[in-house]
């Protein structure tokens, strides 16, 4: 008796505790993606970009503020990929990391520290917000771990408004062009038109935009896993089209290339007036506007990499900063929110106003100042190639740098053979 | 005065040769060595904790990666001494060899030379010199960084650059790029090196000179001496042993060296300024190939041990 009338109550009971533990459930999920607690990123940016990424944690903290952001910073001269690893070897907790080398997330994603994200990407209908080529450059071996938040042009020429009009130069469109335009410079009084940054990296910017001019996004793609060698010809081809631009007296001695790095380069430029074009990434947008104090395009602007006319002009060498979340971060629900953040329409706001672009579908470009426009619509025209310095194993991008040190000593033929015969070697060991 | 430490210095060593392996009796009979070594332990371990944790640790741990393959944050993988055979045969560590050895001789040659001159001409007027020595020793006290980055003010490759603005008041719009040129780069890195460390050789030599017993000066001037032939019979050997420990702790800092060059030139232009410190600090940080960058370190470690161990022998056979 007492069960039969206790059946029915019981089913009762469990009908609405069911319903109970359902509701529960769909609020629960609510709750744990509200994100809260403090989040940590690794920092290794200063300058105007670490004032911009404070910006961009303060909107995010905003938006959500059950959240405390925290930076880990990292000091570090040019490349920060010993200082990360340093502070990740030696057991420092962190949320988010910010990553602009595809080969040092690999690294990252081998040694167990970053988090997949492909439930985070379809939970948060990613997908609708970046393009599939955005998510492919974000993955290794077909995993997604990085959104991407910026991108920038690595083949736009940087130039000062006024230097091309002293001298009578219309932004050259072909290399022929390009190059005579160097002698009416120096008539104008400018020594050494291309300021040649040869102190650490900067020198490889020309090969590596001549290269895709030369051989197209596949001959740079093999030379990068080494499918095809660096004494082939595509590559001495690429270095003899450096050499006319040696050759024609563009950049000074080799001393002068050497003593300076890409912002001292820069410098010469915007500031001392002594030089005309540089090939360089957008973050120099953000060095003119913000440092320079100059009027974007109305100052400076870019013109895109002259045409070569052996059937590759439509490509551009680009690169991409994204944030990645790490398996060790303490607090892994703000970590994906602030992931999401980055691609958010606010993000690509705050983003523009320091001269970047963002990837995201969010983002208005009509935000972007006229030389940002100029630079994402020559990406969206091209076929695009990551740098290739950023592709390669550490120690061949060593060895590729100091032979290029070499080539702008002497840009003979002879050279050629000799430089890209030690770069060869040296990939002969690493691949 | 001196005459007085000197003597009772002789009477102390007299005492303990007139007894030999007397102490060591005497120390066992009242026992007070084995009462007091809980005591002695117990004052030393602090040092010899934080000893441990500081150099030895690290040391050991050091050799210990040299003898993996570590690339990245990749697992490590024991190769035993293949790190240091392969060192031998990376031309760019062969390089490093010769750029250190020439970095370091030297900047230890300029910085003891010079420190060691000015000591003796400032020991003719003391007083007069006294604000001159404290400037230069002051240089010692900053920080290769600091100096670094006043170094890079004075060689920038424009003529913005102080050295190329001083030129160019006689030849205008001089600009020379000091350490772009790899044929001269090392030779000025060599000096900026060695001009924050000419202060220590110049107090050293100075406090040697200020020792040297006065009635040996005034007996050379009566006999007619002129102060070149003081400074070079008398105040130059008389003050070797400031000489020596400046060369001792001069090519110590040399064979380290490393914040001067990563700021100044990177090792560049093309790897002409790269010394063994600079290539391990990119084999480790760079390229994070710890245990290439440790076994550079180790040949470091050795060589440094080979300038250290013959001084401290030599010091602590002076000492007894």
């Amino acid at each position: 008796m007492n069960m039969q009338k206790s059946r029915p109550g019981f089913r009762r009971r469990a009908v609405l505790a069911g319903v109970g533990l359902a509701a529960l459930l769909a609020v629960v999920p609510a709750f744990a993606q509200d994100p809260s607690g403090e989040l940590v990123i690794l920092q290794w940016q200063g300058g105007t970009d670490g004032e911009m990424w404070l910006k961009l944690e303060a909107d995010f903290v905003a938006k959500n503020p059950g959240v405390t952001t925290r930076e880990l910073v990292i000091t570090a001269q040019g490349d920060a990929r010993g200082g990360i690893r340093t502070a990740l070897i030696g057991g420092e907790k962190v949320d988010v990391v910010i990553n602009t080398w595809p080969a040092f997330r690999a690294e990252l994603a081998d040694s167990g520290i970053l988090r997949p994200i492909d439930d985070l990407w379809a939970s948060a209908g990613l997908d609708s917000v970046l393009d599939q080529s955005w998510k492919d450059l974000g993955s290794t071996n077909g995993v997604t771990y990085g959104v991407n938040y910026t991108y920038g042009d690595r083949s736009a020429v940087w130039y000062k408004k006024a230097h091309l009009e002293k001298a009578g130069v219309e932004p050259p469109k072909t290399w022929d062009e390009f190059v005579a335009s160097l002698d009416k410079l120096k008539a104008a009084g400018f020594a050494t038109p291309i300021a040649m940054p040869g102190k650490y990296w900067a020198h490889g910017e020309w090969f590596e935009t001549l290269l895709l001019r030369t051989g197209g996004v596949e001959a740079s793609n093999a030379l990068a896993r080494h499918e095809i060698k660096w004494t082939d010809d595509i590559v001495k081809t690429t270095l003899k089209k450096y050499a006319e631009l040696l050759k024609a007296g563009c950049c000074g001695t080799p001393e002068q290339m050497f003593a300076g790095d890409w912002d001292y380069s820069a410098d010469q430029i915007f500031t001392a007036d002594a030089a005309n074009y540089l090939l360089i990434g957008m973050w120099m947008n953000s060095r003119a506007r913000n440092d320079y104090k100059l009027n974007e395009g109305v100052d400076y602007s870019i013109f895109q990499f002259p045409a070569l006319g052996l059937g590759h002009d439509d490509t551009s060498s680009v690169d991409a900063k994204e944030v990645l979340a790490t398996t060790n971060g303490a607090n892994p629900s703000a970590a994906d929110a602030f992931l999401v953040y980055m691609v958010s329409a606010d993000a690509a706001k705050i983003l523009a106003g320091y001269g970047y672009a963002s990837p995201s579908k969010n983002a208005d470009p009509s935000m972007l100042g006229p030389v940002q426009q100029v630079a994402t619509a020559a990406v969206a025209q091209s076929k695009v190639q990551f740098v290739l310095g950023d592709l390669l194993p550490g120690d061949l991008v060593d060895e590729y740098r100091v032979q290029l040190q070499k080539f702008l000593q002497d840009p003979s033929d002879a050279t050629i053979d000799t430089v890209t015969a030690a770069i060869e070697a040296k990939a002969q060991e690493l691949y | 005065m001196q005459e007085t430490v000197a003597s009772d210095a002789a009477g102390s060593r007299t005492k303990f040769s007139s007894r030999p392996g007397g102490e060591r009796h005497a120390l066992l009979a009242t026992g007070w060595r084995v009462r007091d070594w809980p005591a002695a332990w117990l004052l030393i371990a602090p040092v010899l904790i934080l000893f441990g944790i500081a150099v030895v640790f690290p040391l050991i741990e050091t050799i210990r990666l040299s003898f993996f393959d570590i690339k990245g944050l990749g697992r490590p993988k024991y190769v035993g001494l293949g790190n240091y055979v392969k060192l031998f045969t990376d031309p760019a560590f062969r390089n490093t060899l010769s750029t250190t050895l020439i970095f370091t001789l030297s900047t230890t040659a300029i910085s003891v030379g010079l420190g060691w001159l000015l000591a003796m001409l400032s020991a003719f007027s003391p007083r007069h010199t006294l604000p001159f020595r404290v400037m230069i020793f002051a240089a010692f006290g900053i920080s290769e960084a600091v100096a670094g980055y006043m170094w890079i003010g004075i060689l920038r490759p424009d003529s913005g650059g102080l050295l190329n603005a001083v030129i160019g008041l006689f030849q205008p719009g001089f600009a020379q790029p000091w350490l772009g040129d790899p044929r001269t780069g090392l030779w000025v890195l060599i000096v900026a090196a060695s001009w924050g460390g000419v202060g220590l050789p110049l107090m050293l030599c100075f406090a040697a000179v200020q020792a040297i017993p006065k009635s040996l000066f005034e007996a050379a001037y009566i006999d007619g001496a002129t102060h070149g032939q003081v400074m070079r019979n008398i105040m130059m050997p008389l003050s070797m042993p400031g000489v020596r420990v400046s060369i001792f702790i001069n090519l110590l800092g040399a064979l380290r060296a490393f914040d001067i060059i990563y700021i100044l030139t990177g090792g560049g232009p093309v790897r002409s300024t790269e010394t063994v410190g600079y290539f391990m600090y990119r084999e480790s940080m760079t390229q994070f190939k710890l245990g290439y960058g440790a076994a550079a370190t180790v040949i470091l470690l050795v060589a440094v041990l080979f300038v250290s161990i013959p001084a401290i022998i030599q010091r602590t056979a002076g000492a007894r």
